[in-house]
């Protein structure tokens, strides 16, 4: 069982690698929800289910096709994959995987160097204490981020209306894709309290 | 010995019921011209074979030996990708499903979210079909399945969650188990008449097959496929059927629970209940406009949804 | 589930921030920059997730749950000021967004 952890790991660093390097937006993409759906398997194994499904739901069900809707309504087209190349040099990336390197070293030397043999992945926290726990300690917290998706969607509204005031129709998808992902994200959890 | 069999019948199970979806979505190409014949007053296939069953087989055939091409100029990658896309979420969620007391591919503790999370990703196999074709009609058809799709799954999220809350968990079969003493249908019969309608939704059938509407897009978002890629969506789009017949089934009907029959008996008539259902809301209802279908959407649905859960919430908050 | 050392969570959190951070800063195009800051969120959530996991405490997946909505709202503005600015500039080239009004 332990094996699939590492072989989804190596799937989610291998498609993170691909998501930058792509020329084509709507690739990147592509890779990146693969990532994204493996990270959710790992969640999975890591003893998180609600996790692994509001991952798979939200981000790589809800938010990434927001990133689909921009896409697709800014036309891009090939001369936008012909000027990725010639911004992508190769030699662009020796700075900034120099800099990653270095920062990469660092975070795991601080991971070695600390107390070792902590195991993760013992146990599985289901949806119930995690409601409990989000609605009762954290409900502060819940209050504050539905304030904070009422400003995402009164800022994506009045953002993506043209100056004359007509709505555009890549501003009603966006609406849809926000309302989608702010309802989605408000609500599992609190019903995952249910019953109980 | 017993090993063999922690392996031999898991496997079986897995095989069993990916061959009885797939029978089913195979059998639905027949069922539904039958049906939809014998409502709108003519005779159905009824050539080949007795009744017609081998038209299946007829256009099986059709489709397989048609040449598989791709366009020039689409993205050749996406465009053969996207089928699958859609194909294998709908087919995973098979797998959570509990069809007896003793048979189910798996008992999974979020069953329920699993099922919602395959539906979210059904939409890339749209929106990446017509992406991907690089024409005009499939474009506009595709995104319009993804604005459709992702707004009906809002309301299919929040009338499911009626039913959790009286349940106390995803578990399909904890539902199940828990609607022994009354089917859900009675308590949540709002939650059901939602979770139907986004149902159609979800798989795009009639009255909400905009994105395919034969007259006006010319066939949307898959105007561009041919051959087995475009069986593949057609298939989906059964095996969608079949998945939301028996969800409904489970969540709202009981499930395998019933008197004389046999559970799986009980499952199965519940199930083409709903699928003739399907194919009768295909034969009778004209289809509307893009702009009435997102408002009905968002201005009838989610204030029913959500009336639904603070409703409920709030009648299990006061027997406590 | 499976056991795991929460070392290797960790490393493999520092690793996927590391290579979003890679992309924020080599990338020109604003959308691909987008993309990265999401993938670097993403691995802060499952350093979150690890070490909830670890603790056996329903507190990571509470944190992930916040940062998930803080994405979904940082994407929704974030795509929108996208669209404004192409509307302005014609280009997503984020190096030419560089000089302000008046």
């Amino acid at each position: 069982m332990g094996a699939i952890f590492y072989i989804s790991a190596a799937v989610a660093v291998a498609a993170t690698v691909g998501v930058i390097t792509r020329y084509n937006a709507v690739h990147a993409l592509l890779y990146l929800i693969v990532s994204l759906l493996a990270i959710s398997l790992i969640f999975y194994i890591l003893g998180a289910p609600l996790a692994a499904a509001l991952e798979a739901i939200i981000y790589a069900g809800a938010i990434m096709v927001l990133f689909i809707f921009v896409i697709m309504i800014l036309n891009l087209g090939p001369q936008a994959v012909r000027r990725e190349r010639s911004w992508l040099k190769p030699r662009m990336w020796v700075g900034p995987a120099a800099l990653a390197l270095i920062l990469a070293g660092e975070l795991v030397y601080l991971l070695e160097s600390g107390p070792a043999g902590a195991q993760a992945g013992t146990a599985s926290v289901g949806p119930e204490p995690v409601g409990a726990t989000l609605f009762g300690p954290y409900l502060l917290g819940v209050e504050l981020a539905s304030l904070l998706l009422l400003a995402g969607l009164v800022g994506a509204f009045h953002l993506g209306r043209r100056e004359t005031g007509e709505e555009t129709a890549g501003e009603q998808e966006i609406q849809t894709g926000v309302a989608k992902a702010e309802g989605a994200a408000v609500e599992e959890p609190g019903a995952a309290l249910g019953g109980e | 010995m017993s090993e063999l069999r922690n392996i031999i019948v898991p496997l079986i199970t897995v095989f069993g019921v990916i061959i009885i979806a797939m029978s089913m979505a195979a059998g639905l190409i027949w069922l539904e011209r039958r049906l939809l014949a014998l409502w709108q007053d003519r005779y159905g296939p009824n050539r080949v074979g007795p009744f017609g069953l081998l038209q299946v087989l007829a256009d099986l055939i059709k489709i397989i030996s048609k040449e598989d091409w791709v366009p020039p100029f689409a993205d050749a990658a996406v465009f053969v990708v996207a089928p699958a896309a859609m194909f294998i979420p709908v087919l995973l969620t098979f797998a959570v499903i509990s069809y007896t007391p003793g048979i189910a591919v798996t008992d999974l503790n979020i069953g329920l979210l699993f099922f919602l999370a395959m539906s979210s990703l059904t939409v890339y196999g749209v929106v990446l079909a017509g992406w991907a074709s690089d024409s005009k009609y499939s474009l506009l058809g595709g995104m319009r399945a993804a604005a459709q799709m992702l707004s009906y799954e809002v309301f299919m999220s929040l009338s499911l969650m009626g039913v959790v809350m009286l349940a106390g968990s995803f578990d399909l079969r904890q539902i199940v188990e828990a609607q022994r003493g009354l089917w859900y249908v009675v308590p949540q019969f709002p939650g059901m008449l939602i979770f139907l309608t986004a149902g159609v939704a979800e798989t795009r059938r009639l009255p909400f097959d905009l994105p395919e509407a034969e007259g006006e897009l010319v066939a949307g978002f898959h105007a561009e496929y041919s051959g087995m890629k475009f069986a593949l969506f057609f298939i989906e789009e059964y095996l969608g059927i079949t998945l939301v017949s028996v969800l409904i089934s489970v969540l709202f009907f009981g499930g395998w629970l019933g008197p004389l029959l046999p559970p799986l008996a009980w499952l199965a008539i519940k199930t083409m209940f709903f699928i003739s259902l399907f194919i009768l809301l295909r034969a009778t209802f004209p289809r509307p406009r893009y702009d009435q279908l997102m408002s009905f959407g968002w201005k009838v649905m989610l204030p029913l949804a959500l009336t639904n859960l603070v409703v409920t919430g709030g009648i299990i908050l006061a027997a406590r | 589930m499976a056991q795991v050392p929460m070392d290797y969570g960790l490393a493999l959190a520092a690793a996927l921030f590391v290579l979003g951070l890679a992309g924020v800063i080599v990338r020109r195009n604003v959308i691909f920059i987008l993309l990265s800051i999401e993938i670097m969120m993403n691995a802060s959530g499952l350093a979150f997730i690890v070490a909830g996991s670890r603790w056996r405490q329903p507190d990571g997946q509470l944190m992930f749950i916040f940062i998930l909505t803080m994405a979904a709202v940082e994407v929704s503005l974030g795509l929108a000021l996208v669209l404004r600015l192409y509307h302005r500039l014609k280009t997503l080239d984020i190096d030419r967004a560089d000089r302000m009004r008046g």
